[in-house]
Parts: C-alpha cells; sequence; structure tokens
C-alpha cells in the first residue's frame, strides 16, 4: 500500500529538493543577501534586535509604548524639537519661531511654519496638516491624548490655523506654556500629511487603522511594512528635507530573548543589540568588531513610604530609612555601574534635576534619627514587582539589598513580592508601607515628576504615599507656570531640595540602558526620551 | 455510515469540551486577585482612566452578564479585543497560528522519522549497545527542559558551527513568500520561490528539533516496547519458519501491529508541542501562537489568554480524533461505534 506512504513521501523529497538548490549561505556574513527587500539590501541597513513586543501602533496620536515612540519619532517631525541629549532648550524643527502671548484669559502661542516641507508622499505640509493632526490627537482620545486634554487643558477648538503657514494654539493660564512646547517635542506632537490620512479613513477612526501599520510623516524615514510579532522595515524617505540618512533601511526585528540577540551581534546578523543585561555586555567587552556604550533613560527607581502608616507619618524615619541605604553599593555590585547616583525627583538630563545627593549608609546617623523619633525596633512590609528592574538587576535583588542595609539600623522589613500590576492596585490604594517602584516622565519637562511626586490632589504618587503637603503643592503648581526659564529653575530646586529631606521618598537610582553594537555602527546616540535618530547611523 | 455518526459524534463532543473550558478559563481569568486595568494601564493612568477601561472591557458588570456576552461573541466569530495589542483577538490569532502549526508539524515529523525508528532499532537490539543509547537519549529527551535545550541547540547550531539560522522564520533579507496558507514552507511552493523555501526549512531545523526532542524520545520509548512485545508473539515465530525476509518481518508484521500504541503517543504529544512551543517560540524568536500566549499572560491579557486557550481546546481534540481515526487505519478489526 505505498500510496499511504505519498505525504511522507512529499516532505521528505520537499526537505532534500530544498537541501540541494544551493549550498547554505554563510549564516555570520551580513553580505549574504539573496533578494534585497526594498531597502537595497544587508550593507545599506541598520539591523536593530530588540524585544518589541510592546508595540501597539505606529500612529503618532495613538503610540506610547517605548518601540512605538522610537519608530514613530523617525518617521514624523514635531513642531519644536530637543537637540540631542540636551531636553532643557527648545529648538526649532517644522516651526521657525513661536511666540508665547498673555491673551487675558489664556496663553496664545504662536508658530510660524517652515516653507517648502513636504511629506513623504510629496504632499505639501501647511498649516491645516498642522491643525488635523493636533486636533486628532484630542478627537482620537487615545493613550498620549492626555497630554494634550489634561497637561496643557487643550480642547479641538483651541487650535487653529489663521493663514497657510501660522498657527496658533490657545491654553488656559492653569496650564504650562513651557510644559506645553516639552510636549510638542515629544511623538504626540508628530505632524501627519492630513490629505494622505483622508484618504484611508474608515468611518470615526481619523485613519488610526491606515497608521497603524503605515506612516504619514515627513520624517527621515518611513515604515515600509510591520509583519506583526517580527519586524518592523524603515525606508529612508525621498522627500525628505533635512540631511539625508546614510542608510537606506533600518530594520528592527523583534528577538525576545537576550541571549538571542547577543548571539546574532557577535555573529554580525545584528548591528545593534537593545536588551542586554549587564552581565551580557561585560561579557562583550574586547570582543573584536563589537563595542558597547551606554544611553541615558528619565526613570527613577524609588521606594514610597507611605506618610500615614506609623512610624512613617514620622519624617524622621523616612530620613533615617534614606540615611542608612548603601547607594554606592547597589549602583556598583547590584548595578555594575549601569546606572547614575541621583537622589532628587527630577532625573538627570531634564531642567531642575537636583544633583544634590547627600545620603550613604551613615548607619550612626540614621540610628541617631530612629532615636530623636523615639523609635527602636521597627518592622515594616517592603511591597517589590516581581522581574527584572530597571538597569538589569532583579527586583528581588534590589529588596535583599535595602532589608540588609536597613537591619544594621535596627529595622525589620518583610519582603513582599507581587506582580507589578497587583502592586500598583495596592499602591494606589494608598495600602503600601514601603514600595519600591519605578517612574519615567510623561513628558521632558520637571513638571512631569514634580506634579505626581508633590501634588496630592493630582492622585498620583504623592497621593499613593498618602502625603498631602498643600504648600509644598501649590509651589509645584506655581513653578510649572513660570515662563522665565531661570527663575522656573531655581523654583524647582528649592522644591526638590524640600522633598529631598521631608518627602516620603527614598530615590535609589537613574538607571541607564546598555546597547551592544557591531563596531562600524558609528552616529549612534541614545536620547534620554526613548529614541535615536537613526538618520545620523552610517554603518 | 456507522463511522459518519461516530464521526458527528465526536464533533459534538468537541463543541462540548468548548463550552466546559470557556467557563472554567473565564471564571479563573476573572477570579484571580490581580486587576487586568491595572495591568493594562500601568502607573501613570488616573482613576477615570482605570474606570473607562473596566466599562469598555466590561469589568463592571456581574461575571454571568460578562460569560453571556463573550459566549453569545464565539458564536459570531468573536472572541473580543486584546487588551495588550488593542486588536481583535480571532486576528492576532490568525496571525500566529500557522507558524505555530508549522513548527509543531515539522518537530512531530521529526519525532516519528526519529523516535519509530530509533524504537524499531532498540527493540532489535535489545540490551545491547544501540539499545543503551536509544535509551539513554530517551531518558534525557524527557528531561530536559526545553528553554535550556533551546540554549544549548542555538548555541551549538548557530553560534559556534554556524549551520543554522539562530532565530525567525526566514532569513532578514529574503522576501517572506505571499501568504496562501500562513505556512512559509507550503507558500514558498506554491509561489516556486526557492529561496524562501530553502531558508524557511533551514530556519525550522533548530526550533523543531528542540521542540520535537521530547516527543522523539516518548515515541522511541513507546515504540521500544511494544516492538519487544510484538516480537515475542507466536506469529512472529511463524513469519520467521516460513522464510520470510528479515525487512519484512518487522516492517510488515512487527511493526505494523507495534504502531497503535504508538500512534496514541503521537496523539497526545501533539499537546505536549503545543504547550512546548510557548517556551521554544520565545527562546527561537518564532512569531507563533506560543510567544502570543506568553505575552498575554505576562500582560494580563485575558481575552488573549481565553482565545489561545479555546484554539487549544478545538486542536487537542481533533488531534485526537485523527489518531482514533488512524486506529481504524491501521486496523480495521478496530469498529468505531
Amino acid at each position: 500500500m505505498s500510496y499511504r506512504r505519498l505525504p511522507i513521501l512529499f516532505i521528505v523529497a520537499l526537505f532534500i529538493a530544498a537541501a540541494c538548490t544551493q549550498p547554505p549561505p554563510p549564516t555570520g556574513a551580513t553580505g549574504a543577501s539573496a533578494t534585497p527587500q526594498a531597502t537595497g539590501g544587508a550593507a545599506s541597513t541598520l539591523v536593530y534586535y530588540a524585544d518589541v513586543s510592546d508595540l501597539i501602533s505606529l500612529d503618532p496620536a495613538v503610540a506610547y509604548e517605548f518601540s512605538g515612540i522610537l519608530l514613530v519619532h523617525n518617521a514624523y517631525e514635531t513642531l519644536v524639537k530637543f537637540e540631542g541629549a540636551d531636553l532643557a532648550n527648545i529648538k526649532p524643527s517644522l516651526a521657525t519661531s513661536w511666540d508665547t502671548k498673555d491673551a487675558g484669559a489664556t496663553w496664545d502661542i504662536t508658530f510660524k511654519l517652515k516653507s517648502g516641507v513636504k511629506f513623504a508622499s510629496g504632499n505639501a505640509l501647511t498649516a491645516d496638516d498642522v491643525v488635523y493632526s493636533l486636533q486628532r490627537v484630542i478627537k482620537l482620545n487615545k493613550s498620549p491624548a492626555f497630554l494634550f486634554t489634561d497637561i496643557a487643558a487643550l480642547k479641538a477648538e483651541s487650535i487653529k490655523a489663521t493663514d497657510a503657514s501660522t498657527v496658533v494654539v490657545s491654553m488656559p493660564k492653569t496650564a504650562s506654556a513651557q510644559g506645553f512646547l516639552s510636549i510638542l517635542t515629544f511623538t504626540v506632537g508628530g505632524i501627519v500629511d492630513s490629505k494622505e490620512v483622508k484618504t484611508h479613513e474608515t468611518g470615526a477612526d481619523s485613519g488610526s487603522g491606515w497608521l497603524l501599520d503605515h506612516s504619514a510623516g515627513s520624517g527621515p524615514y518611513s515604515i515600509d511594512h510591520w509583519t506583526k510579532n517580527s519586524e518592523v522595515l524603515l525606508k529612508a524617505n525621498a522627500n525628505y528635507g533635512g540631511t539625508k540618512p546614510a542608510l537606506s533601511g533600518v530594520l528592527v526585528k523583534h528577538v525576545p530573548e537576550s541571549t538571542n540577540q547577543q548571539f546574532a551581534l557577535e555573529k554580525g546578523d545584528a548591528d545593534v543589540a537593545r536588551n542586554l543585561s549587564p552581565q551580557q555586555v561585560a561579557a562583550l567587552q574586547g570582543k573584536t568588531g563589537i563595542t558597547t556604550t551606554q544611553g541615558n533613560s528619565l526613570l527613577l527607581v524609588y521606594i514610597g513610604m507611605n506618610s500615614t502608616a506609623k512610624p512613617l507619618d514620622n519624617v524622621n524615619v523616612r530620613e533615617a530609612l534614606r540615611t542608612a541605604i548603601d547607594y554606592d553599593g547597589i549602583i556598583k555590585d547590584l548595578l555594575k555601574g549601569n546606572a547614575k547616583k541621583v537622589q532628587g525627583i527630577v532625573p538627570v538630563g531634564l531642567s531642575g534635576a537636583n544633583e544634590s545627593a547627600p545620603f550613604q549608609a551613615d548607619v550612626a546617623k540614621a540610628k541617631a534619627l530612629l532615636a530623636q523619633a523615639g523609635q527602636t525596633a521597627i518592622t515594616l512590609e517592603l511591597l517589590v514587582p516581581t522581574g527584572p528592574a530597571p538597569g538589569g538587576v532583579a527586583w528581588a535583588d534590589l529588596a535583599s539589598k535595602l532589608q540588609a542595609d536597613w537591619a544594621k539600623i535596627g529595622v525589620t522589613v518583610n519582603i513582599k513580592q507581587t506582580a507589578q500590576a497587583d502592586l500598583l492596585t495596592t499602591y494606589r490604594a494608598q495600602k503600601g508601607q514601603l514600595v519600591m517602584i519605578l517612574w519615567g516622565p510623561d513628558f521632558p519637562d520637571p513638571d512631569a515628576n514634580v506634579g505626581p511626586f508633590t501634588d496630592y490632589a493630582a492622585k498620583s504618587i504623592a497621593y499613593r504615599n498618602a502625603w498631602d503637603d498643600k504648600t509644598i503643592a501649590a509651589k509645584g503648581r506655581d513653578a510649572a507656570l513660570i515662563t522665565d526659564v531661570t527663575k522656573r529653575t531655581a523654583a524647582y530646586k528649592e522644591i526638590t531640595e524640600y522633598v529631598l529631606h521631608n518627602g516620603p521618598y527614598a530615590v535609589l537610582y537613574q538607571p541607564t540602558e546598555l546597547f551592544g553594537l557591531r563596531s562600524n555602527v558609528k552616529g549612534f546616540a541614545w536620547n534620554p526620551m526613548g529614541w535615536l535618530d537613526f538618520a545620523s547611523i552610517t554603518k | 455510515m456507522r463511522f459518519l455518526g461516530y464521526l458527528i459524534r465526536r464533533i459534538v463532543g468537541i463543541a462540548a469540551v468548548m463550552i466546559g473550558v470557556s467557563v472554567i478559563t473565564f471564571a479563573i481569568s476573572h477570579v484571580i486577585p490581580t486587576d487586568p486595568a491595572a495591568a493594562a494601564l500601568g502607573d501613570h493612568a488616573t482613576d477615570e482612566q482605570i474606570a473607562a477601561f473596566r466599562a469598555e472591557y466590561r469589568l463592571d458588570r456581574p461575571l454571568v452578564e460578562q460569560y453571556v456576552t463573550y459566549a453569545t461573541g464565539i458564536l459570531h466569530g468573536d472572541l473580543g479585543r486584546s487588551i495588550r495589542t488593542r486588536r481583535a483577538v480571532v486576528d492576532d490569532l490568525v496571525d500566529s497560528f500557522p507558524a505555530t502549526l508549522e513548527l509543531s508539524f515539522t518537530a512531530l515529523l521529526v519525532a516519528m522519522l526519529v523516535g519509530v525508528p530509533a524504537g524499531v532499532w532498540s527493540a532489535l537490539y535489545r540490551g545491547r549497545p544501540p539499545d543503551l543509547i536509544v535509551r539513554l537519549l530517551a531518558l534525557a529527551g524527557g528531561s530536559i527542559p526545553v528553554f535550556w535545550l533551546g540554549l544549548i541547540v542555538i548555541g551549538l547550531g548557530y553560534y559556534q558551527l554556524g549551520w543554522f539560522p539562530g532565530g525567525g522564520r526566514i532569513d532578514t533579507f529574503v522576501q517572506p513568500p505571499p501568504p496562501r496558507t500562513g505556512l512559509y514552507v507550503v507558500d514558498s511552493v506554491i509561489a516556486g520561490d526557492l529561496d524562501a523555501l530553502r531558508s524557511s526549512l533551514l530556519h525550522l531545523v533548530l526550533p523543531a528539533l528542540t521542540l520535537g526532542y521530547f516527543s522523539t524520545a516518548v515515541i522511541a520509548r513507546m515504540t521500544r516496547s511494544s516492538m519487544l512485545e510484538v516480537l515475542g508473539q507466536d506469529y512472529m515465530r511463524t513469519a520467521r519458519a516460513k522464510g520470510l525476509r528479515e525487512r519484512v518481518i518487522v516492517v510488515r508484521h512487527a511493526l505494523r501491529n507495534a504502531l497503535i500504541p504508538t500512534v496514541t503517543i503521537i496523539g497526545l504529544t501533539f499537546g505536549s508541542l503545543l504547550s512546548g512551543a510557548v517556551l521554544t517560540e520565545t527562546i527561537f524568536s518564532w512569531p507563533g501562537l506560543g510567544r502570543y500566549a506568553t505575552a498575554s499572560a505576562v500582560s494580563l491579557d485575558f481575552p488573549a489568554v481565553l482565545g489561545v486557550t479555546l484554539l487549544a481546546a478545538v486542536v487537542y481534540p481533533l488531534a485526537n480524533l485523527v489518531v482514533d481515526v488512524a486506529y481504524y487505519w491501521l486496523d480495521p478489526r478496530i469498529q468505531h461505534g
């Protein structure tokens, strides 16, 4: 009954036929491309290995995840921008100039647009595109929309074109004009080609179904394709007005396992490995053909102390806990140097960051503080998420280190590890005692940290720690509205200094990002906002 | 006709299994203490956003009402919307299932092509070195964790030797074939694209070996023991006595009769292939259902987890049905009734 074996024979034949067609290519050689895709093959394409499981949409009005932001940033331009890693000075981009006027009840910001800008489609960029794009964010009301509607208190009708190259945005005086300009540098401020997008609108989706995996921007690259769960290919935008990108394509491959990323980097299949642990980076040091580099982040890893849970309601107890922690040990030993020693509530890199870091494992002083508070033996619960903390150390290891540090001053800490979502539910309900977690600002402005960390009424971090200090909250709100940059920075310095000693927080560190690169990759500069400009990279 | 009636009864049975599975998984995913809204929206969400999310996913409704809405959706081919990817779960499953199917079938094929001959060989050389080698490898196959094996296989086959690619379904710079079935190998053949065929076959080797090792071991052990049993039967002695060639004796007389328990095991290991795919796919960057399930479970994306579970609840009994039909083919004396 030989016909029964036909299926098996067929499959075996397939294997043999395929194996015989050509000798296998050397997997190590990046030049061994067979049929190059749209971008002209391996030599002119940057192959970027990363875990992009967070990717949801490539629409600037929707994307609010690290991977989405990285890709959207390279496909769209914004009215204003930060240059390089400087997140203190706002520079022109699609807007050549802007002017903030006191219009009585509102701040009116007038943007003058650059002329001659074209989208990837060839359409000219006009004020109508700007109005369409910014209104679209409010209308769609997706994850990043709160930056416009809550932080900047904008409504769709607040955004108007007065002529083909002028846009006026009116915002209530309760919101910070400086903060809004910072928000506009972010991907949510990306300007879309309204003519193109309108042709792809389905129902009331404002084209978000199409922009999910296409692009309609004026940035150096445009989206060629996104194969879900596999890869996103960017190809150079021929109509880009700035310096032409050196590489005609960027291929972002979804590779969740960091070991695979390391292997592929060493074999030359990957040009960049995004998610390497400090141990892997250490192992790659000195290997030929490979370099490693660091990038700054704006994250803070901190401990929240519930200021109504006894004895944490005593400011000296909180100061004692902060004083006893061995910050240097955490950074050197646990994180292999992969972090900055930052103790203020504004990360280094933003204006208003307070670089003062007065605490470091002073057991005698911490004990004295406890004695002052009339406390000898304290037992507390420390809530900790599962998995790895930013910087590449397990949350559990950080917790053990803190437990040991605090044991030296007679504070017993019981560690309770839960999924981050569970931890957040407890934390939000003010039911934690000590909670270890991270925070990243929503937009590159000190207000994005000072607000949540000081304002109880904002129902964010201060609320979760039951810290209701109305004076400092008011100072935080006032500082946000200051338009003079020097005065604003001084105001933030005063606030952060106060929170450092009186707030319910112990900021542990500001992690840095680690990357493995092939040595021929040049011009790689990570921006703390969570992106890099692919256009400046050569290989 | 009797066979047709049997088939219909089995299919009704599968539907009953699905109802049971959907009730149980739905209940489990909704009684776990973690709030999916907190998981999905994260640290920065306001109370209003959390409330809106709970309303959107009907988490604020009574559990029974939630289930009825969900079950009604299933009947209309709607498995809800994934919290993580924000897409229809059905679309996500359609995207990722072919990759898993291709990998699992290849792994099963490897397991059968290696496991059955190894088991036969081992039985024929009982107690001698070939038998010991097979039994040792089979023991290892049953005890090595998949994620560890996967890393070793990549480390050797890709990193050290460079014979095979280190992950994904196809070379970075090879265009995938136009999708017809979603199986790259089949689609490459349909398109007549030899580059894509070669690349997708090469990409299957390491993950299929990893995923198939456990099944290979189980199949080899089962084939060995049932072969030993059959080889001791009277009719084997008769076959030898009448002077048949050894090859005919082993293949026609012994193996065919020894295969029945093996077929059962093959059906059962198909289920383990699906669960093994969860880890294998993550290690080999394989864009399939297993990786989708992992990512969904980690982010408490319960509509997605429910969707994957229901799909598994269909595939697993279907595999068993295929096995039962295969019995009939192997031994016409077996009557389904």
